[in-house]
């Protein structure tokens, strides 16, 4: 049994107005709570007044306070016990007792005891696959293990494969980041110098083909970087997948483990897939199932376009919308080259009699600038300005960065784009993607 | 003090008129009768007869009627035949705002211009000191002969659009943009260099000595004004830090100096997975799986060396985690059901396969798989496309090798290819059997026109006679391309009665891409 002191304090609150609530965290429980979802709910702010806590792995500052905005979803962990105070109106906010973390706890031990191995033996470090269906907290676990090695001096890598919901960079891409220090309680981990790639969509099942080369990619670059970086190597990876557990997500998963030859895959809250991995991966990779915290919320399905078009919002305007201030110039369609990934099928009936098209789904298609193009989020990508035909490379060149086209002129052959640094465009090779944003703020 | 003037023969003469007669004239309908549509159309009834009789006479006493005016308010112009223009000799009044031109330091008319404010009674316009009347205005002004003058037919539409209330100004060829100059978007910074022009001359301005109405800054000093704009715009000299930075350099420095790192490992597996202890809730049905920590499955609890800040933590026990995963129940259909139970019969577990076993990593793992393929190697391959069929003369549609999107697969199946009014026009040799003759602007841009800076047009006006032929695709091109992106209307006037065309340029929607 928690027992929980609340004491409603109106007045001793610095931030004038906003309700104080105390709460006296016993150890190894946690404060979970939620910010209202609405655009104009009340942020609210966290302050730890004694003993130690942490969100998902970073340590709280004592008597500093974190805000957390509209439709934030926080718990509270504490290890050794501490009292925290809540400023402002959350949703919801409880104390659980009955939290994972313990097992999580252990998981990062034997990843730890696995470093330690590698440091020895002078051998690469545990690469660790998350998988699990939609809403258990994949991303969570990721990032609470990712700050758990750092705090213990390691140099980890986080692989983002989540197309949908990118930690890292704008939806529609893969990318990996090497992690430095813990993540900011408030904006997760620094992005700085990500290896991002397109992907256009932000589901692996429109063009599944390039979902797995895009993983082999990444695999590739991480294995490079393994062989010359020997913190990286021992730090090993941690990577984050998609919700999608079943068909040709199965396989993009059982294909990933293979790219990357991960050591330990970590399912979360799903026996069936838990059987299926150990039956498909070879004995020498450790499958291990965990719970899922009590604590994760499911998101619908508008939650999830929200959260994709606030983090375009964030690449473009910075965390909050207050630090990053765009640019917005025209681009002449001369000046580009816009691709598509991914030829659509041709009917049979289109082709010679008996012969089927081989696969198109990597194939780079010329996108022609028309005002359909208005509001798509476009990949600058980092392939050499080269000739018109020499298209070979691009699918596999990272991304330098994105720009969103706010108009289109067919009148006189420009568009209309917002980009984060002034003109003129660094590359003139664009990649399209499904993806829309408006710039509506 | 009123006075009605009339010019007969040359003959003036000074009519007093009495309050009376004032007051009639005051309240007098000044509405021109409407004619109703079709009515001349004859049918040989008597009725029709009667109506068309009353119909004509109001005509007759509407032309008939004298014209009263002040004096006051009537401006003095004078008729310039040599010029083919009518110059003010006393103040302009408020139509100066939308017609009339400075040259010279005079303020001038157009005779279309001061025809039809002699119609509606602003002006009055002096040739050798006699007034003139309307119809000797008719006749002076809208002869001429020469490209400058207007005729009756042109004046007819003038004279309908400004009734209208549009602002009408004659079209000038020259100081309309080039396609090029428009692509460059030079208008824009043309219209910039126009503003800064004007503010940096002296604070008198005298009026260049340009008959060209419609704008102040002419066309020829225009591409060295906006010299430095378009330089600006096409400037790619410039550099700029990326926005994100690709991290793929880091590791390409040179693979293989650290390729030997990799060990050929021993004989067991790299980890010893029965010393490190996972929390895993699925041991309970795997007794295959070597080395669980204990029964009960309580982890002991790991070494505080290995977490952040040495922390210590009590045993933890799995057991009672193992109820609750999975917790939420997956839907599947009866077909998928099925379609799994047949995969799990006829895929092992991969690792009971003895040779996987011997497997101690992934190279080795990878390595089996692709010799496992090499020998299944002996599938039939893949058709290649039949070169015959590419050498005749009559090719597929399609190569299957090639890349094609929808858009352009549509392309190639399209029978007639679409055009559009300017393609080609820039090609067309002019020629001046059709021309623009006006610029309209609508009327609610009237309260803040400027003669000197216009702006856009709303149409361009080009006059025919009812008995001209139509327009041919020449015709209209040149037309097209002579207006840029301003549309042409087309004003076919059939003996007073005015009828307004217009071509228009349309594209059928595409909401293809990729």
């Amino acid at each position: 049994m928690a027992t929980e002191v609340v004491e409603k304090t109106g007045e001793d609150a610095p931030a004038a107005g906003k309700l104080s609530t105390r709460f006296d965290l016993e150890k190894e429980t946690e404060l979970r709570f939620e910010v209202e979802a609405a655009e104009a709910a009340e942020q609210v702010e966290l302050e730890l007044l004694t003993g130690m806590a942490e969100v998902f792995g970073s340590e709280l500052n004592r008597n500093k306070k974190y805000t957390f905005g509209p439709g934030s979803k926080i718990a509270v962990f504490t290890w050794q016990g501490c009292s925290v105070n809540l400023y402002g109106k959350p949703e919801v906010a409880y104390v659980s007792k009955d939290t994972p973390m313990l097992l999580y706890l252990n998981t990062h031990a034997a990843l730890e005891q696995m470093r330690k191995q590698a440091e020895r033996d002078n051998e690469r470090g545990p690469r660790v696959m998350v998988v699990g269906p939609t809403d258990v907290g994949k991303s969570t676990v990721c990032r609470l293990l990712l700050s758990y090695a750092v705090r213990v001096g390691r140099r980890p890598t986080l692989v983002e494969l989540d197309v949908g919901q990118s930690g890292v960079s704008v939806p529609g891409t893969v990318s990996a980041l090497c992690i430095e220090r813990p993540a900011d309680v408030e904006e997760g981990f620094s992005v700085q110098a990500p290896l991002v790639y397109h992907f256009g969509s932000t589901t692996p099942g429109t063009n599944i083909k390039l979902y797995n080369k895009l993983t082999s990619c990444l695999a590739e670059v991480f294995s490079q970087r393994c062989e010359v970086n020997r913190k990286a190597s021992v730090g090993g990876c941690i990577i984050n997948t998609c919700g999608w557990v079943k068909g040709s997500g199965y396989q993009a998963l059982v294909h990933c483990a293979s790219t990357f030859q991960v050591d330990v895959v970590l399912v979360l809250d799903h026996e069936r897939l838990y059987n299926e991995l150990k039956r498909d991966l070879p004995h020498f990779v450790r499958v291990v199932l965990l719970p899922k915290s009590g604590g994760v919320v499911e998101r619908s399905k508008d939650c999830r376009r929200e959260a994709r078009e606030e983090k375009i919002r964030e690449y473009f305007y910075g965390f909050r919308g207050v630090s990053f201030y765009p640019f917005s110039f025209e681009v002449r369609f001369s000046d580009v080259r816009i691709y598509k990934i991914g030829a659509p099928s041709i009917p049979d009936s289109c082709l010679p009699l008996g012969m089927s098209q081989d696969d198109t789904q990597l194939k780079l298609v010329p996108v022609t600038p028309g005002r359909d193009l208005t509001y798509h989020v476009l990949s600058v990508s980092s392939a050499e300005d080269g000739e018109e035909g020499v298209r070979k490379g691009i699918v596999e060149s990272p991304v330098c960065g994105f720009i969103v086209v706010t108009y289109v002129d067919t009148q006189a052959q420009v568009m209309k784009v917002l980009s984060p640094a002034p003109r003129p465009l660094q590359r003139h090779t664009l990649l399209i993607m499904d993806i829309r944003f408006m710039d509506m703020k | 003090m009123a006075a009605g003037q009339r010019a007969e023969g040359g003959e003036l003469y000074n009519e007093e008129l009495s309050p009376a007669q004032l007051f009639s004239a005051r309240s007098r309908s000044r509405r021109i009768p409407v004619r109703g549509q079709k009515d001349f159309f004859p049918d040989g009834s008597a009725e029709q007869r009667r109506r068309l009789d009353r119909s004509l006479s109001e005509h007759w006493s509407l032309l008939t009627e004298e014209r009263v005016e002040r004096l006051g308010n009537l401006v003095k112009g004078c008729w310039i035949p040599e010029e083919h223009l009518v110059e003010l000799q006393s103040p302009a009044g408020k139509f100066w705002q939308t017609m009339g031109f400075s040259s010279r330091g005079r303020q001038c008319l157009h005779p279309e211009e001061a025809l039809y404010l002699m119609e509606c009674g602003n002006v009055q316009v002096f040739y050798q000191d006699l007034p003139l009347s309307i119809q000797d205005g008719y006749e002076r002004f809208l002869s001429g002969g020469s490209a400058s003058s207007v005729s009756l037919q042109q004046y007819q539409v003038f004279g309908h659009l400004r009734r209208l209330g549009y602002v009408v100004h004659r079209f000038d060829p020259s100081s309309e943009l080039s396609s090029y100059e428009r692509q460059l978007n030079l208008h824009r910074s043309r219209d910039k260099a126009g503003v800064k022009r004007k503010r940096s001359t002296s604070p008198s301005p005298t009026p260049t000595s340009t008959s060209t109405p419609t704008s102040s800054s002419s066309s020829s000093t225009a591409p060295s004004c906006s010299q430095a704009e378009a330089d600006g715009a096409a400037s790619t000299c410039q550099q700029m830090e990326a926005a994100c930075v690709p991290g793929a350099g880091e590791g390409g420095q040179s693979p293989a100096e650290g390729a030997g790192v990799r060990h050929p490992p021993a004989a067991a597996p790299r980890w010893d997975f029965s010393s490190i202890h996972f929390p895993d809730l699925g041991y309970i049905g795997s007794p295959a799986s070597p080395g669980s920590p204990a029964p009960h499955g309580c982890l002991a609890p790991p070494d505080p060396a290995l977490l952040p800040d040495c922390l210590a933590v009590p045993p933890c026990d799995v057991a009672p985690w193992r109820h609750r995963v999975n917790l939420r129940q997956v839907k599947m259909s009866s077909g998928e059901q099925r379609q799994r139970d047949d995969e799990r019969r006829r895929r092992p577990d991969v690792s009971t396969d003895p040779e996987v076993q011997q497997c101690r990593n992934w190279a080795e793992y990878h390595e089996l798989l692709a010799r496992r393929r090499a020998e299944r190697a002996a599938r039939p391959p893949s058709p290649t496309r039949p070169a015959h069929l590419w050498n005749r003369e009559v090719t597929p549609l399609v190569d299957p090798d090639e890349d094609v999107s929808t858009a352009e697969l549509l392309e190639k199946l399209r029978q007639v290819q679409t055009s559009h009014l300017l393609d080609g026009a820039s090609r067309l040799k002019a020629s001046d059997e059709w021309r623009i003759s006006f610029n309209v602007y609508q009327p609610d841009t009237v309260a803040d026109f400027k003669k000197s800076r216009p702006g856009k047009p709303h149409c361009r006006v080009c006059v025919c006679s009812f008995s001209d032929p139509v327009p041919d695709l020449r015709a209209l091109k040149l037309l097209a391309l002579q207006s840029g992106d301003v549309q042409v209307v087309v004003a076919v006037v059939d003996h007073g009665d005015m009828s307004f065309y217009t071509f228009k340029d349309f594209q059928l929607p595409t909401d293809v891409f990729g």
